[in-house]
């Protein structure tokens, strides 16, 4: 059994897996118990120890106390103040010698204590955070690896480090980091979805199947939405409101795109539709009659639907043949959107090094060029290794994945 | 350790009083002696900077940079910074007693560290004024509890993100104590040496401080005592031996 003792691994495998700790009271009365998750305790507010304050939900934990040397716990609902991470009871209500204290981070199952009732997923959160170097740690690490007298950068403002780090963190989650951002939503009768808070661009969008598998859903280009709708008057001129600005009406393209039969796009026509004659408006070269459409455009020949990007209202809008359809949105956040964000995977840790290390060292004057073509010449190279590590290529995949392609491909 | 300044004076007196030159009394002595430590240690920070640029040899002894950390580190200390506010404005003063409980003159300012809830240390970034307004005004850069920053103006300390309200801890140096050498007067109006440990609460004040400079630097003191001693009792052949012991040794550092 490994117990944390000076690497990296600062968290026992209880902490860890269970999201919990104890402690048995061994004086005479305790007060303060310290806890050592890696993640920081919290309450909702100072006064949110008790169930019936709103802001109880808030907190990431519960705490436990048990009486009978840790066989029936109770939960504590009684006064404590929490300081960083120790839990202070009064001076006049100590938890007595031989009882049990336990702090219970709050997780999917609920817990192993009490009435298992330690409902969240901090605890989940936390699983494979070992995976990760937060940015805080990569500057410290730089700070002390790549500063001071004698090395390339004998001072530097640590401001300067940051801002080259979280430029970097930006750069890599455009293109080396794994997408980990994902969310599943179902699309309503307006059609339109708003772009997620922390976007920056999207890398697939899929409906799901009542088999829960994925199709993609592509960008349509036969439509596209205006940035603006000004009203116009007889003459075609924008009207003015009465701050002088004009006004904005609704767009007419995007209505008809939403109320227009996928079908016909896609050439997806069935029986009725195409007696009703919905094909002479098919896409491509579909023309003619039933049964007798040739050059379909395999582009818009698919029965997943379509969606645009309405930069006007920021949403994203989707063909009606999806309404009420079950998606998942994969896009690329840019890491800096919520301090939980901030880490780097381990596997790009030294790209990210190099990165800061080239960026300063190019900014500054004076530099010989030779150093920072060097520099960037590693920089690059560290990069195109960490998103190689990143891509998580293993033989046996490969291999499983090729062996179907002897198989004849079918137009 | 410290250089005795009964060592000092004495041989100071000893190498003046060689072929009847002169005499220094002890209240010119103390001034001399004061002016002198205060000259060399503020020498010391220059030097360091001159030997911070220069590749060192890392055995035993004969690194320059540790050798002068040594000496400094005499008057490294530190303390807890006191929030003080005046208005709207909010900011630290720097303390005058250090986490030892001595009363010390704050001499210079080293690294500012603030101690999060959670027991964590991080140092701040110390900022001019120009460059504050423009970090402050970046997402990127602006100041957090992470990555805090602060200004140092009128020996006060601003401290950015205007959340940090406390646990602010100061790494500084503190001035050298004033020399004194201490003394009785014995029954032939001769001068008797106090060793014992300075008393400024009485009056007259009694006992002696001892030049609070590495021990390592004790002959670099008589030297420039004798430099200043042959200015009081003007004699230009001390003046000139001084100044020519003093060069040596800054040749011999420097090279």
């Amino acid at each position: 059994m490994a117990f944390p003792n000076g690497g990296l691994i600062t968290e026992t495998n209880r902490q860890y897996y269970a999201g919990s700790q104890g402690f048995q009271v061994e004086t005479l009365a305790q007060t303060s118990f310290t806890f050592t998750f890696d993640t920081n305790l919290a309450l909702g507010s100072p006064l949110s120890w008790d169930p019936a304050v709103p802001e109880y939900a808030l907190n990431n934990f519960k705490l436990y106390q048990s009486s009978d040397g840790g066989i029936e716990f109770l939960e504590v609902i009684t006064e404590y103040n929490l300081i960083g991470n120790t839990i202070e009871f009064p001076e006049l209500a100590p938890i007595p010698y031989g009882d049990v204290i336990v702090c219970q981070l709050k997780m999917i199952d609920g817990g192993a204590y009490g009435d298992r009732d330690a409902f969240g997923n901090i605890v989940e959160e936390n699983y494979g955070s070992y995976a990760y170097i937060k940015l805080n740690d990569i500057i410290n690490n730089f700070e002390v690896a790549y500063v001071g007298a004698g090395k390339l950068i004998p001072s530097i403002k640590r401001t300067d480090i940051i801002f080259h780090a979280k430029r970097g963190l930006q750069e890599f989650s455009y293109d080396t980091l794994k997408s980990i951002k994902s969310q599943e939503l179902t699309i309503p009768p307006s059609l339109s979805l708003a772009i997620p808070q922390d976007y920056v661009n999207y890398v697939k969008m899929s409906w799901i199947d009542a088999q829960g598998v994925k199709h993609i859903i592509y960008p349509t280009t036969l439509t596209s939405n205006p940035t603006q709708t000004p009203t116009q008057d007889n003459l075609g001129v924008p009207i003015q409101s009465n701050f002088d600005d004009n006004i904005e009406g609704t767009s007419i393209t995007d209505e008809r795109w939403r109320t227009q039969n996928n079908g016909i796009i896609a050439n997806n026509l069935n029986f009725v539709q195409a007696l009703n004659g919905g094909y002479y408006y098919g896409y491509g070269n579909g023309y003619g009659y039933y049964g007798e459409r040739y050059g379909l455009d395999p582009q818009y020949a698919n029965v997943n639907g379509s969606f645009t990007i309405n930069e006007r209202e920021g949403k994203f809008s989707f063909s009606s043949d999806l309404v009420g359809s079950l998606i998942i949105l994969e896009y690329i956040s840019d890491g800096l959107a919520y301090e939980l964000d901030t880490k780097v995977p381990k596997l790009a840790e030294e790209a990210m090094y190099a990165h800061i290390l080239h960026s300063i060292i190019a900014t500054r004057s004076g530099q010989p060029e030779y150093l920072v073509q060097r520099l960037k010449k590693e920089s690059f190279a560290k990069l195109r290794n960490a998103k190689i590590r990143l891509s998580n290529i293993k033989i046996e995949e490969i291999t499983q994945v090729m062996r179907g392609k002897s198989k004849w491909i079918k137009h | 350790m410290a250089i005795n300044v009964d060592t000092v004076y004495k041989t100071v007196l000893l190498i003046l009083n060689k072929e009847q030159r002169g005499y220094m009394t002890p209240q010119e002595f103390n001034s001399i002696g004061t002016q002198v430590q205060l000259e060399i240690f503020e020498k010391y920070f220059e030097d360091l900077n001159q030997d911070l640029r220069i590749p060192q040899t890392d055995i035993d002894y004969s690194d320059r940079v540790e050798n002068l950390d040594e000496k400094i580190a005499i008057f490294k200390t530190f303390g807890e910074a006191v929030p003080a506010t005046s208005g709207s404005l909010r900011y630290f003063n720097l303390p005058s007693q250090d986490a030892y409980g001595n009363f010390v003159l704050f001499y210079r300012l080293g690294s500012v560290v603030y101690t999060d809830v959670y027991g964590r240390q991080v140092e701040l970034d110390r900022l001019q004024r120009n460059e504050y307004y423009n970090i402050q005004t970046s997402a990127l850069t602006a100041s957090t509890k992470a990555f805090p920053t602060y200004l140092y103006e009128n020996q006060k300390i601003f401290v950015s993100p205007s959340t940090i309200i406390d646990s602010i801890g100061v790494n500084y140096i503190r001035k050298p104590l004033n020399v004194i050498w201490g003394f009785n007067v014995g029954g032939r109006g001769q001068y008797i040496y106090d060793a014992n440990v300075y008393n400024g609460a009485v009056s007259p004040p009694t006992g002696s401080i001892d030049f609070e400079l590495h021990v390592s630097e004790q002959t670099k003191v008589i030297t420039r005592v004798l430099l200043y001693a042959g200015v009081v009792i003007n004699d230009p052949q001390i003046i000139q031996i001084a100044a020519q012991q003093v060069q040596a040794e800054q040749i011999n550092s420097k090279s």
